[in-house]
């Protein structure tokens, strides 16, 4: 049979130029993932998943300051307003939000060394001691941690 | 013949027409109260605030399960030394010494150098650089990374290959092969956070407030961003290679790299 009496070479090639159009077709609708240029060249449902399959650790100080809002005022007070709860803390323990009673571990003297202790690195407005010249190695006898420039 | 192949096209041709549809109609990928176009994420630094107490590097650590061996970070903290001149040498300052013992997680221990022969030293740290035009987007070969419209840099573990081109593109350092997923990773702004209306992890946790983190698209009375570029002279990291990164650097040594 013919089309529109063009010679057969013709026709195959037409018949051939189809073929590849056509899978080329199929291929590119059975392969793009759905959401495939949702906001760009990528496959937007990597953000939502991405989202749902990571789950915050930090509570942040808004949360910890809900449920101790006092501890909150004292630390705005001081020179530590900037401070997170968790920098000294660590982080909220999931048994800790469950259920208050399990009490968080009280951050030892050594966290006020990591971020205290005299360096030529650290910027010159920074309140440096060097440790061990500065009294005794237990720093709340003499500073409260929520507001370092109040004695106990 | 002609009228089934015709059919056949159009039918095909039916497909992704319908699926476009499809897609219009159905609900969108966005988790319901999040709206990835509304919103414009930005980081910036400021070296002169950091005290290199590390908490962040550690902070990112925990938050994001970055594998613990000492060599995979998505932020971590420079140290910069740099020492005074030797006599004689016609020069304004010496030898550049850079140091990130563990990425500074447990603090820096003190330096080698005493300190009488220090002209200068301080902390950058470092994360990525968010470029507008991102080498490590380019060079994937399979579309697995990303610029997300909210401004992040993220990775598709899904379609990632492993392939580390991305690692190699970036000069800033800011990738890494995970051990576990044998796909690339690297900060994503603490994506799951920032959508939830949380701080990433590192700006949390930053004691100095060194880390400045906030939405273009929305900003808030005081915008502390704004504040930022407005009090300071800001400088980004090796503009000479044309990544324009949007992470801007205030007090930035020209040593910093
Ligand atoms: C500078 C580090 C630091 C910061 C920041 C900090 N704390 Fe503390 N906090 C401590 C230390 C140290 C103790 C233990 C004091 C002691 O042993 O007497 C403590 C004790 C506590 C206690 C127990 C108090 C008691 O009377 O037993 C609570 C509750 C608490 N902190 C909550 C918070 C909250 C909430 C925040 C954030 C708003 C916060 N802390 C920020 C260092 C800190
Ligand atoms: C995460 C870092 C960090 C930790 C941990 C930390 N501090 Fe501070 N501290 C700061 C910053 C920031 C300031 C305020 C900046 C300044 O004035 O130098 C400050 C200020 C101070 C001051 C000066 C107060 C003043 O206004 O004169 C004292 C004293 C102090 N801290 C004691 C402590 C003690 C004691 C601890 C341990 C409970 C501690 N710090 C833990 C970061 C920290
Ligand atoms: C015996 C009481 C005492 C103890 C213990 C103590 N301090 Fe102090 N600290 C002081 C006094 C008093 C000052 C203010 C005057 C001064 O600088 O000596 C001070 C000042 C500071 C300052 C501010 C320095 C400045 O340049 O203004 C910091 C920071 C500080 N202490 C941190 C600590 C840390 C960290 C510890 C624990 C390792 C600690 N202190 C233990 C009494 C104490």
């Amino acid at each position: 049979m013919r089309f529109f009496n063009l010679p057969p070479q013709i026709v195959r090639l037409i018949l051939l130029i189809f073929a590849i159009l056509v899978s080329y077709l199929v291929a590119r609708t059975l392969l793009t993932p759905d959401t495939f240029r949702d906001y760009g060249f990528f496959r937007g449902a990597a953000l939502s998943e991405h989202i749902s399959q990571h789950k915050p650790v930090f509570a942040g100080k808004a949360a910890c300051g809900e449920r101790h809002p006092d501890v909150l005022k004292t630390l705005a007070k001081g020179s530590h307003k900037n401070l997170s709860c968790e920098a000294c803390h660590g982080v909220v323990s999931q048994e800790h939000l469950k259920d208050p009673a399990n009490k968080m571990l009280k951050p030892t003297p050594q966290i006020c060394v990591r971020c205290h202790e005299a360096s030529p690195s650290r910027p010159a407005w920074f309140k440096q001691i060097i440790v061990k010249d500065h009294y005794s190695d237990t720093c709340f006898e003499c500073h409260l941690p929520h507001q370092p420039n109040e004695a106990p | 013949m002609l009228a089934t192949i015709g059919g056949v096209f159009a039918g095909l041709l039916a497909l992704p027409a319908a699926r476009a549809l499809k897609k219009k109609f159905s609900k969108t990928t966005a988790p319901s109260d999040y709206d990835a176009s509304k919103h414009k994420w930005l980081m910036c630094l400021d070296v002169d605030k950091c005290i290199g107490c590390g908490l962040c590097a550690d902070a990112c650590k925990t938050e994001n399960h970055v594998p613990e061996a000492p060599h995979f970070f998505r932020t971590w903290i420079e140290r910069y030394i740099i020492k005074k001149p030797a006599p004689n040498s016609i020069t304004l300052r010496g030898e550049v010494m850079v140091d990130s013992p563990n990425g500074g997680r447990g603090g820096f221990p003190p330096s080698l150098v005493p300190r009488d022969e220090i002209l200068k030293a301080f902390f950058v740290p470092k994360l990525c650089n968010l470029c507008e035009a991102s080498p490590c987007t380019q060079v994937c070969p399979v579309g697995a990374t990303f610029d997300t419209p909210d401004g992040a840099v993220l990775v598709d573990p899904t379609y990632c290959i492993g392939c580390g081109f991305c690692i190699q593109a970036c000069p800033y350092g800011c990738r890494f092969l995970s051990p576990e997923t044998k796909t690339a990773e690297k900060c994503t702004l603490c994506y799951h956070r920032i959508t939830r209306g949380l701080k990433p992890a590192c700006v949390e946790i930053c004691p100095t407030q060194a880390r400045v983190f906030g939405d273009l698209k929305n900003p808030i009375e005081d915008d502390p961003l704004q504040a930022f570029v407005h009090k300071n002279k800001v400088n980004t990291l090796k503009p000479h290679l044309g990544t324009n990164p949007r992470v801007l650097y205030a007090n930035l040594d020209k040593e910093v790299r």
